[in-house]
């Protein structure tokens, strides 16, 4: 009983520890905003927005998503992959400069966010073969 | 009450778990659903084809979620019973075995998105008239002790009767009837 009491305090206490509310909402933790940033975008030498929007909706479905919304005018696209797990993931575009896109993407797993930077490269990779544009490093 | 520091333990594995490695990686498997997925419509105007397959979404008892017709994209949900009489009996005898109450499934949402896109031709351009059509199924099932289970469809045959809809909805479209 006492062992049991002392095991959920720890427990509690690791769960606690994790992180407070306004940690969750603002996703503060040891990578910094612009790290993020970095791994989480690319630019893409063409000025059609809807093209890019479009080969990201093919992309996101070649992968098994199911997309959930998509928007031209705010460029963005939204999906859920469901495999026994939970995966979303949404993709906004938008220009930069006169003749570039930039694309960034997040996605969530479950309920942790994905901060591996592998995971973005390869969606990258998969985006660039579906849109025949090299990815290039983002802002 | 010995369990729980475990399922607390578990708990904390789970909602720490990575992604499976190479989830953003296209592999052969999954090309071979993009053609199951996947159907060419020739001689309609994407916008048309839009309407076609909204309508055959209407058919089947979905509902609209949300539609972007500039970039050809649908989304459609419905919920359904999903007790099925088998899954029933065997809960109940596994019940009855173990003399705990065992979970089955009791409803589903039904979730659907749709895109059309132009077919791009040897140039990189996309072709007048020509599009391809992608629908995907999802489902959301909720047990009876409320659980859930979340599952992509990929059953050959719902793909095979979806398209015959669509291209008798088409046929319609094209006749303005």
């Amino acid at each position: 009983m006492k062992f049991t009491f002392l095991a959920i305090l720890a427990c509690a206490s690791v769960i606690g520890g994790c992180a407070t509310t306004n940690q969750r909402v603002l996703d503060a933790d040891d990578q910094t905003q612009l790290q993020k940033r970095t791994y989480q975008s690319r630019t893409f030498d063409t000025s059609d927005k809807e093209r890019v929007l479009r080969a990201t909706i093919s992309t996101l479905q070649d992968l098994g998503f199911v997309i959930d919304r998509a928007d031209l005018t705010l460029g963005s696209v939204s999906a859920t992959k469901m495999q026994g797990y939970l995966i979303k993931m949404t993709v906004s575009v938008r220009p930069k400069g006169t003749d570039r896109m930039l694309v960034r993407a997040n996605a969530q797993f479950n309920v942790t966010p994905i901060e591996d930077p592998k995971q973005y490269q390869d969606f990258f990779s998969s985006l660039e073969k579906s849109l025949f544009l090299s990815a290039n490093a983002g802002e | 009450m010995k369990t729980s520091p475990i399922f607390i333990l578990a708990l904390l594995l789970a909602g720490c778990a990575e992604p499976p490695k190479n989830v953003f990686v296209v592999t052969p498997e999954l090309l071979k659903e993009r053609q199951v997925e996947t159907r060419r419509y020739d001689g309609i105007k994407e916008e048309d084809l839009l309407v076609a397959c909204s309508n055959v979404l209407q058919d089947l008892g979905f509902n609209l979620e949300n539609s972007e017709t500039k970039l050809g994209v649908l989304t459609a949900n419905k919920q359904r019973d999903a007790t099925n009489a088998s899954e029933v009996a065997m809960a109940v005898f596994l019940a009855l075995l173990s003399g705990k109450p065992v979970p089955y499934s009791k409803d589903q949402t039904i979730r659907v998105s749709l895109v059309i896109r132009p077919v791009i031709d040897s140039n990189n351009k996309p072709m007048a008239n020509s599009e391809l059509v992608r629908v995907t199924f999802q489902r959301v099932v909720r047990m009876t002790d409320n659980s859930t289970r979340i599952e992509t469809l990929n059953d050959e045959k719902l793909f095979q009767d979806f398209y015959e809809r669509v291209s008798k909805a088409v046929f319609l479209e094209a006749q303005k009837v």
